[in-house]
């Protein structure tokens, strides 16, 4: 790896600093208290499908495992479920074994803003609201123009996953919601499914062929209500299918990944072991579980949805980047 | 031979739904919902078609055994472009669509590497550079001395690119082909 000057980029890098600051501007104005957290926790919570990375804190004779966070929430629900109310963070996130890529780097700035007594609907009004705030500040309109295509902030899109499985690749909800069927349906269209879980080949069909029309329409997409599998820290839906999570996207790029929030610590740890256990079984690298976060579930998380955004996505987008080094002034890949 | 999606490389040729297929471009990709992918756009040898198509890092695909055989490039038609091997005579012959816009910077008797396969030319293999003759281009207006302003230039194939403003007609110049860029006098 080597350290890339970029000097060059500095109008876009101002632009992208102005992003920043009409988020702040926007979340400091509906009430959300800004919070400084940590990088380096003790303990994270289990994702399955994250790589970490890990460092060691030295004192003398004592050595403490550390781990950088690829995600503010473990620190964040703690203060919620101590009453702290509407809050947001925005800082450095961090996730290993994913390369520099267009539209990825494994240190980049995350968002994550949470609503009390909301769920996730709430939210998808509250980031449509953002993205126009955004828009107008910068532009004086509400339409922006991201790679030749215009993009109006008027409306969501607004489409369940079961929906866009139907619409893009002619995957049934039948075939969607029940694993032997949705197999076989793959196997069909020719994809790998020998020695994968549903989890895994549902991942590539959803890359493959539903991904890249989302927010292609002249509106940002809200894609919500994934199945079960995927429901992570959100709360399931009635219907035992799906979870209450949403996660929205333009010209095809996935720009942020909302819950409404799971309050129901033995569920959640239920989902904990399940996904440490996933984690030990794919050879990824150790941690101790943050069963704190349990704890203060115990103790009492209120009702409240969150969203994550990647900021220099987000900041791709209304700059007109096809990447996000063009935002940066130094990069290290 | 088989190898892991992740470990997918440019320029590597793999079996995919039944055909030979050359990767043009992968980006590994973690969407944190089921395994990682690896985005990969591939082009097929036979049709010079391009698909984009998204592997599980994890998945197994089968490469294809290429040898790289120095030929002499004969010439074009309209479809296709011809080579000979120079040292069996045997001819071989790849579509146009196939080998892309590199095609441009290459001079008839030109000496190249082709990838064979069971008999069957797949691709050539660019040469990092390639030295051509500027015949025409425009001579810098006196006092234009912006820096790194560049104006066209048409290459003795036909071929245009754009040079620094010092370049003049007649000088001999080296040529990125996959990027169709100038990177310095010959």
């Amino acid at each position: 790896m080597k350290i890339v000057t970029t000097a060059e980029n500095l109008q876009t890098y101002q632009a992208y600093l102005r992003i920043i600051q009409i988020i702040e501007k926007f979340l400091q104005e509906n009430n959300y208290l800004k919070l400084d957290l940590p990088v380096l926790s003790p303990a994270l919570i289990p994702e399955s499908y994250l790589e970490i990375f890990k460092t060691e804190f030295r004192y003398l004779d004592t050595k403490d495992n550390l781990f950088l966070t690829p995600s503010p929430e473990l620190f964040i629900k703690r203060l919620l479920s101590e009453g702290i109310g509407d809050c947001y963070s925005m800082g450095k996130s961090f996730r290993n074994s994913e390369p520099n890529s267009p539209k990825h780097q494994p240190e980049f700035t995350m968002l994550e803003w949470y609503k009390i007594g909301k769920d996730y609907k709430y939210m998808a009004q509250e980031v449509l609201k953002m993205l126009s705030a955004i828009s107008w500040e910068l532009f004086g309109k509400n339409t922006i123009t991201y790679q030749g295509k215009s993009v109006s902030f008027d409306k969501w899109e607004e489409m369940t996953v079961a929906e866009s499985f139907e619409r893009y690749a002619e995957i049934s909800p039948e075939e969607l919601f029940d694993a032997e069927k949705f197999m076989a349906k793959a196997k069909k269209k020719g994809y790998v499914i020998d020695e994968f879980s549903f989890e895994d080949v549902w991942s590539q069909v959803y890359s493959q062929e539903i991904e890249g029309n989302l927010g292609t329409n002249g509106f940002p997409t809200v894609l919500y209500d994934y199945p079960i599998q995927f429901a992570s820290l959100s709360k399931p839906n009635s219907d035992g299918k799906t979870a209450q999570r949403f996660e929205f996207y333009i010209e095809g790029i996935e720009l942020g990944n909302c819950f409404s929030e799971l309050t129901d610590a033995p569920l959640q740890k239920k989902r904990f072991i399940a996904d440490d256990r996933e984690r030990s079984r794919s050879g990824k690298i150790e941690h101790p579980v943050d069963w704190g976060f349990i704890d203060s579930l115990e103790k009492g998380l209120p009702e409240s949805t969150g969203i994550a955004i990647g900021v220099e996505r987000l900041g791709m987008i209304f700059t007109n980047s096809n990447q996000i080094e063009d935002l940066k002034l130094i990069t290290v890949r | 031979m088989a190898i892991q999606a992740g470990n997918l490389k440019r320029g590597e040729f793999i079996m995919h739904l039944g055909d030979i297929w050359q990767v043009q471009k992968t980006e590994f990709y973690s969407p944190g919902k089921g395994s990682a992918l690896m985005r990969s756009k591939l082009k097929n040898v036979s049709s010079g078609k391009t698909v984009d198509y998204n592997y599980k890092s994890n998945e197994s695909i089968e490469t294809v055994d290429v040898t790289s055989i120095e030929m002499q490039y004969l010439y074009k038609d309209a479809e296709n472009a011809f080579f000979m091997d120079n040292q069996s005579y045997q001819q071989y012959e790849l579509l146009l669509s196939v080998i892309g816009s590199v095609i441009e910077y290459f001079k008839e008797g030109e000496s190249m590497y082709v990838y064979v396969h069971d008999e069957k030319a797949l691709n050539i293999r660019p040469p990092v550079s390639v030295t051509l003759k500027v015949i025409q281009t425009e001579d810098a207006a006196r006092g234009d001395t912006v820096s790194g302003a560049k104006k066209e230039a048409e290459l003795e194939t036909g071929v245009k690119v754009m040079v620094p403003l010092f370049i003049k007609k007649g000088e001999t110049i080296m040529v990125n082909p996959e990027l169709g860029e100038y990177t310095g006098r010959a």
